[in-house]
């Protein structure tokens, strides 16, 4: 009962306590219900209904929700959102601004400080200026003026405690401990504030007068608006968005006042300074900074003012969003993305000013311009190219995160084109400005953004160039090709020193190509590149775009015509069953590996690929599994007809097949791979029209650019495979053939049909001949009698036993150790195994050696026993 | 035919000196314009110092010009550039021809040198010298004259870069000269320097990786080996071996796919050690079948009429395709600078590897129409094809002659036999029978086990042996 009634309480607010709460009622089961109250906290039932009152536990992160029951309790008279005001709800009833309420805290707290101050209690004195201190702050966070009433205060309390001091000298001993701490505290504190109200406090000593009636003016007409104003602003922020009118709107309103002295062109650099102490920090309103620095480009008058607040900006805009989760806002984004273009537009047209991570330290509150400095150039520090990274990054960060079917992500990808054009200008920076580490990074960005896109899209990007003012080296021109563009860049990188860029940009080039049809030209680069040695201790992202170019490749021979060479490539990607998580295009799914921990899931969510780039998995699989079929399927064929089991090519292929060939009752085929299944059924009862029409029945094929011609290049492959199988399947049961039925049956011509068999006497698959003088296949099957057949039988086993023997042996005095190493070894040298048995045994008589150089240490026997003499020795 | 004349791929990687012979052959064929070909040669000989040469082509081509003035002033620096070096080199062929200094010389070239420095004042300069006029002789023609200088030179220079510079200019000299036996030797040698070499060398630029450099070097190789190889009695058999071992393939596919037409024409040239050579090595015993390979690969790359001969033979198994590529490729052979000379021999073992494919494949053969097939070989000249009938009657006899080589020289050995009544050749295979399959398969076995028995037994031993080793002495 109790229980119940505390967790209903502690609502998650405070969740920790509830746990506590859990252990210790364990503890006091066994005692007689009591009341659930407890010193340490309040009640849980009365907690409870606070919280059903609408006043959580005073967070500040809850307080939207404050405002929103205030509201309703007040008729969203004015404003009354402050935390502290919520707080003292009840005394204070009357409708007030907030401004006005903040000046009588403000007095309040001066009147107690005085009151303080008469009866010389300086712990009560320092908390009350604490509290002072505080709410001016705040005052001066909404950019409002310091009240002349916080200035007289500061000067008294100055005054008094300058006295209190030299009192406090004179009469030795006089005060207690903890007044003298609060004493000495004070002294700080005071000394601190004069400081930073130093300007306030002059005008002040100079003009009382003035400075009130300053204050006075301006608060009255501003104060209706500004209450407004904030009102706006703080639904903005709570929303977590941010609608730049409404800012802009309210900023002018408040700019009208006394603060506009902050944003002129003098004051940019203090403003600046003060920005970026705040960044970072956790109070810090990052909607404010960034107002701030937005106001202060707009007075920005020299190329220097503008390149300060300008990277400052950028570095705000990026600081907006804190979280690895989520991406940037899209107008925030796109108002990046404008600046950085502001950035390379001022520093590629003006070469006295550069951007640069590394400088000598300069004063960041004075002006400069190339007059001023050594060589006329004025040396900023920033990176353009960590934008320009960022930008990027961020751009895919929201594509991974928008639903690729709505149009929401159309849109996105829309502003792929400004993206592009920021790059390719950054590049056309660096080249100017001969920056080669940078210019790497960003030909690189250029090339991921192209590589593996159609030509009509890769014309589309590069049309927004022409537009721009400042162009890179390497342009699309209407004469010259995509793949030429791309050479251009690819070769820009292998020139570079990062062996990084290096490799990508050379997988990035075999994609292309593949994507071009070319795979001759892509196979070879591959092959020669020699990164399939060394890919696997390659970066992830690397790893990814290794396993994309091959997988392309194989997708290239494919439509290429070249069938064997597409099942071989995709094989092994196929073989692992996890296409999706290789090649980044989906996460990992939880049955093949062990529970992944939260850090290695977003990660691996971090790397997936943007929905535009994916290459088509069902469109991959079709095409790995009828190239699959058309090579498996003769070889299945022919095991019946030579009765000897060969190396079964494709596993998954096989399986499917085998699951097909257990069902009892196929339906109609739906998916790609029923369709693909039946198909291979057909295909092994010689009806290959049959899988013809079954294959190219298969929707997918018209994601192929090129689908009519893939089709009709399947229906000849099927054809001739057909053929193959045929003969394979068949032969046992003709003695002979007709050239002229087969060539009618698959419709082949009947030079084809020769040479088809023709190749596979010659290859000896088939054992057969030709008769020229009747145009007939003549087969030579020879059928064993059932003794020759129980022979071979026999002795195949006989020399499996032997075998197995051997192994046994070999596990049981060999130990555990080097079997695994030299599996392989012992495939390969079989046939001198006995050889060096032979002489590893008598040399191990000879010389007497124990242990390991005596066991069958096959392949390595030499080796071996020399070895263990060695040891014995 | 002039489409599938390589010479013109082929000089870029020759020495100047080595196209001369290449070019004449040109003028010999009449592909091209003769006009046009003498202006190549002339072009050629203006950079050397062969000026008379120069200046002969010259008048050749411009009979009714002025031999320009810089012929005279240039033969004059070559005479006086000879005089000087040759003396230069004097000095040091006196002492190395001394009969005392040639025996006191040794394997160890470093201590040659500080020898011959103490002993005769001998410095490296004046060794040097020896390579600066053999590169000067080789220059103006004399060839065998540079081969021996630059020979001296070998012997003793320790400079790795001159010395393979002066393997290179021995090898042309000797190529050019004609000592194919030396050249052989030389090449030989200079393949193990470009197998084993260090970046450092003649062809490189510091900017060039190694890789790349070693590269070019077995690209230059293996386009002035063919020199040799087309012209040593035993050239054929060795090109199979260099260029199938796959450093070479490689070099070949990457750079210089039309090497191809050699290595397929060496294949075919080669076949009757192929098949039935005992000493050759399994590399050009199947190296048909390797080329096959190859060209298969290489198909998108290089393709011509001799490498498209084997293709249509063994991949497509399409035998008038092979015949009219067969006829192609004899006018390309005939026309080769490197392969002209093997016309015959070429055609003849074409015509053996056309039939022996065929009577593999096929059961019962219409003699006639095999000599059709074969007629047609024959008569690929257009004249001979004419009176084809006649043909016909006159190789009747000479083509049953042949066949039955055929029968006795390849592996078909009994199995084929001629039925002269019904004029066809019967081919009766038999496949292997089980017996003898099941005696391979249990042929080791007994073996295999004995010596697991003395394993298992060893290893007993082994273990015993550790305790009491007395015994299994006692014992053994």
């Amino acid at each position: 009962m109790s229980r119940f009634f505390r967790q209903l309480g502690d609502s998650d607010s405070d969740t920790e306590e509830s746990d506590e709460e859990l252990l210790t009622s364990g503890d006091e089961e066994l005692a007689p219900p009591k009341q659930p109250q407890k010193p340490s906290k309040p009640t849980g039932m009365s907690q409870f209904l606070r919280t059903a009152g609408g006043d959580s536990s005073s967070d500040s992160e809850s307080s939207s929700d404050e405002d929103d029951s205030d509201e309703d309790d007040f008729g969203g008279g004015g404003a009354k959102s402050d935390e502290e005001e919520s707080e003292d709800e009840d005394v204070k009833r009357t409708i007030k601004s907030t401004k006005d309420k903040r000046l009588d805290e403000i007095e309040a707290t001066g009147k107690a400080i005085e009151n303080a101050l008469k009866i010389n209690d300086w712990a009560v004195t320092s908390a009350e200026f604490d509290k002072l201190l505080r709410l001016v702050q705040r005052q001066s966070n909404v950019a409002e003026p310091i009240p002349p009433f916080f200035v007289k205060a500061l000067i008294n309390l100055e005054s008094s405690l300058n006295s209190a001091l030299a009192k406090e000298k004179e009469a030795k001993k006089k005060t207690n401990a903890a007044n003298a701490r609060a004493l000495n505290s004070m002294k700080q504190k005071i000394k601190k504030a004069l400081k930073e109200y130093e300007k306030e406090i002059h005008q002040y000593q100079a003009d009382p007068d003035a400075f009130e009636r300053e204050f006075t003016a301006h608060t009255q007409p501003a104060e209706a608006v500004s209450v407004k104003a904030k009102k706006i602003k703080k639904a903005t922020i709570d929303d977590g968005g941010e609608d730049e009118l409404e800012v802009d709107d309210h900023f002018t309103v408040v700019g009208k006042g006394g603060k506009a002295m902050q944003f002129t062109a003098d004051a940019i650099f203090k403003t600046l300074k003060i920005v970026n102490e705040a960044r970072g920090k956790k109070n810090t309103d990052r909607t404010e900074q960034i107002r701030i620095l937005e106001k202060l480009l707009e007075v920005a008058v020299t190329s220097y003012q503008r390149l300060r607040v300008l990277l400052a900006l950028v570095s705000s805009r990026f600081d907006f969003n804190s979280s690895i989760a989520n991406y940037m806002p899209i107008e925030l984004w796109l108002a990046a993305q404008r600046e950085v273009d502001q950035l390379i537009s001022i520093v590629a047209l003006d070469p006295s000013y550069v951007v640069q991570e590394h400088t000598v330290d300069y004063d960041e509150l004075l002006e400069r311009s190339p007059a001023t400095e050594p060589e006329g150039i004025v040396r900023i520090r920033g990176s353009i190219i960590s934008f320009v990274d960022r930008l990027d990054d961020e751009f895919t960060k929201s594509l991974q995160n928008i639903d690729p079917h709505g149009t929401e992500y159309v849109d996105r990808l829309k502003d792929e084109k400004v993206l592009y054009r920021t790059i390719c200008r950054a590049q056309a920076y660096y080249e100017h400005s001969e920056q080669a580490e940078p210019l790497g990074r960003v030909v690189m960005r250029r090339l991921e953004h192209i590589y593996c896109k159609p030509d009509a899209v890769v014309a589309a990007l590069e049309s927004c160039l022409t537009s721009s003012d400042v162009q890179p080296s390497v342009v699309l021109t209407s004469t010259s090709t995509t793949s030429n563009l791309v050479h251009r860049l690819c070769v820009h990188l292998y020139k570079a020193d990062n062996s990084l860029l290096r490799t990508r940009a050379m997988l990035s080039h075999v994609y292309h190509h593949a994507l071009h049809n070319d795979f001759y030209t892509a196979r070879d680069m591959l092959l020669m590149s020699h990164l399939q040695e060394s890919i696997h201790s390659a970066d992830v992202a690397t790893q990814i775009l290794y396993n994309r170019t091959v997988v392309q490749l194989g997708l290239c021979a494919f439509r290429c015509g070249l069938i064997k060479e597409a099942q071989a490539t995709l094989q092994d990607i196929f073989a692992t069953q996890r296409v999706k998580e290789l090649l980044a295009q989906g996460v990992h799914q939880q049955r093949y590996q062990a529970q992944l921990t939260p850090e290695q899931e977003r990660a691996e969510r971090s790397r997936q690929l943007p929905f535009h780039m994916h290459i088509n998995t069902e469109l991959l699989e079709a095409a790995f599994l009828v190239s699959s079929m058309l090579v498996e399927i003769p070889l299945l064929a022919s095991i019946d007809s030579e009765e000897q089991k060969r190396k079964m090519i494709s596993k998954p292929f096989r399986r499917l097949l085998d699951f097909a060939d257990r069902q009892v009752f196929t339906g109609p085929p739906e998916s790609t791979r029923d369709h693909i299944m039946q198909a291979s059924k057909a295909l092994q009862d010689g009806e290959w029209e049959k899988c013809r029409d079954l294959v190219q029945n298969i929707k997918i094929w018209s994601l192929m650019p090129e689908a009519a011609s893939v089709k009709e290049m399947l229906a000849s492959r099927i054809q001739e495979q057909g053929l193959r199988t045929y003969l394979f399947t068949y032969a046992p049961y003709y003695s002979t053939l007709s050239l002229s039925l087969l060539s009618r049956s698959f419709s082949l011509p009947l030079r084809t049909v020769t040479s088809i068999i023709s190749k596979m006497i010659w290859n000896e698959e088939l054992s057969a001949s030709l008769d020229q003088s009747t145009d007939t296949v003549i087969f030579h099957r020879i059928e064993h009698s059932r003794p020759q057949q129980l022979a071979q039988l026999i002795s195949e086993k006989i020399s499996a036993l032997v075998e197995h023997n051997e192994k046994t042996l070999d596990s049981k005095f060999g130990g555990g150790g080097g079997w695994g190493d030299r599996g392989d070894v012992k495939g390969e040298k079989r046939g001198e195994q006995t050889q060096e048995r032979r002489g590893n045994r008598t040399r191990g008589a000879l010389r007497g050696t124990r242990g390991r150089g005596s066991r069958f240490a096959q392949g390595l026997g030499n080796q071996m026993a020399e070895l263990s003499s060695q040891r014995a020795h | 035919m002039a489409e599938h004349d390589l010479t013109k791929t082929i000089i870029p990687y020759l020495d100047r000196h080595l196209a001369f012979p290449l070019l004449a052959h040109l003028v010999e064929t009449q592909l091209f314009p003769v006009e046009q070909v003498q202006a190549a040669q002339y072009e050629l000989a203006k950079g050397t110092n062969m000026v008379d040469y120069a200046v002969n082509l010259f008048e050749q081509l411009y009979p009714d010009q002025e031999v320009p003035e810089e012929f005279s002033r240039k033969r004059e620096t070559a005479v006086s550039t000879n005089e000087r070096l040759q003396q230069e080199a004097q000095a040091v062929l006196d002492v190395i021809e001394n009969p005392g200094v040639a025996q006191a010389l040794r394997q160890d070239k470093n201590q040659n040198l500080t020898f011959l420095k103490d002993n005769y004042n001998v410095t490296l300069e004046q060794i040097n010298a020896l390579y600066n006029f053999g590169q000067f002789q080789y220059t103006y023609g004399n060839y065998s004259g540079a081969a021996d200088y630059l020979y001296h030179f070998r012997v003793l220079s320790t400079d790795s870069e001159l010395n393979t510079s002066a393997h290179w200019g021995k090898l042309a000299s000797d190529i050019l000269t004609g000592k194919w036996d030396t050249a052989l030797e030389e090449l030989n040698t200079l393949r193990d320097v470009v197998d084993s070499r260090s970046p450092s060398s003649l062809l490189t630029t510091p900017t060039e990786p190694a890789a790349l450099a070693q590269l070019h070097s077995r690209t230059w190789l293996v386009h002035w080996s063919l020199f040799v190889y087309f012209n040593h009695p035993q050239g054929r058999t060795l090109l199979l071996e260099t260029f199938l071992s796959p450093t070479y393939l490689n070099t070949i596919q990457t750079s210089c796919p039309w090497i191809l037409r050699y290595i397929t024409a060496a294949a075919i040239l080669s076949r009757k050690s192929a098949a039935g050579g005992n000493n050759s090595s399994s590399r050009v015993r199947y190296s048909i079948r390797e080329v096959v390979k190859v060209i298969q690969m290489e198909e998108y790359q290089y393709q011509d009429p001799v490498t498209s001969f084997l293709k249509e033979l063994y991949v497509e198994f399409d035998f008038e395709a092979a015949q009219r590529q067969l006829s192609l490729a004899e006018r390309v052979v005939t026309d080769d600078f490197f392969l002209g000379e093997f016309r015959d021999e070429f055609l003849d073992n074409a015509r053996y590897l056309i039939s022996e494919a065929y009577c593999r494949i096929h059961q019962r053969i219409d003699i006639g129409y095999l000599f059709l097939y074969l007629v047609i070989v024959w008569a690929s000249d257009e004249l001979i094809y004419r009176d084809l009938s006649e043909r016909l009657n006159l190789s009747r006899d000479e083509g049953e002659k042949w066949i039955v080589n055929l029968i006795r020289e390849t592996r078909m050995g009994a199995e084929a036999k001629i039925d002269l009544e019904k004029n066809v050749i019967e081919i009766h295979r038999t496949a292997l029978p089980v017996y003898q399959t099941v005696i391979e398969k249990t042929r080791g076995l007994a073996f295999r086990t004995q010596a697991l028995g003395a394993g298992m037994l060893h290893s007993q031993q082994a273990v015993q042996s550790q305790s009491q080793p007395s015994i299994v002495d006692g014992a053994r």
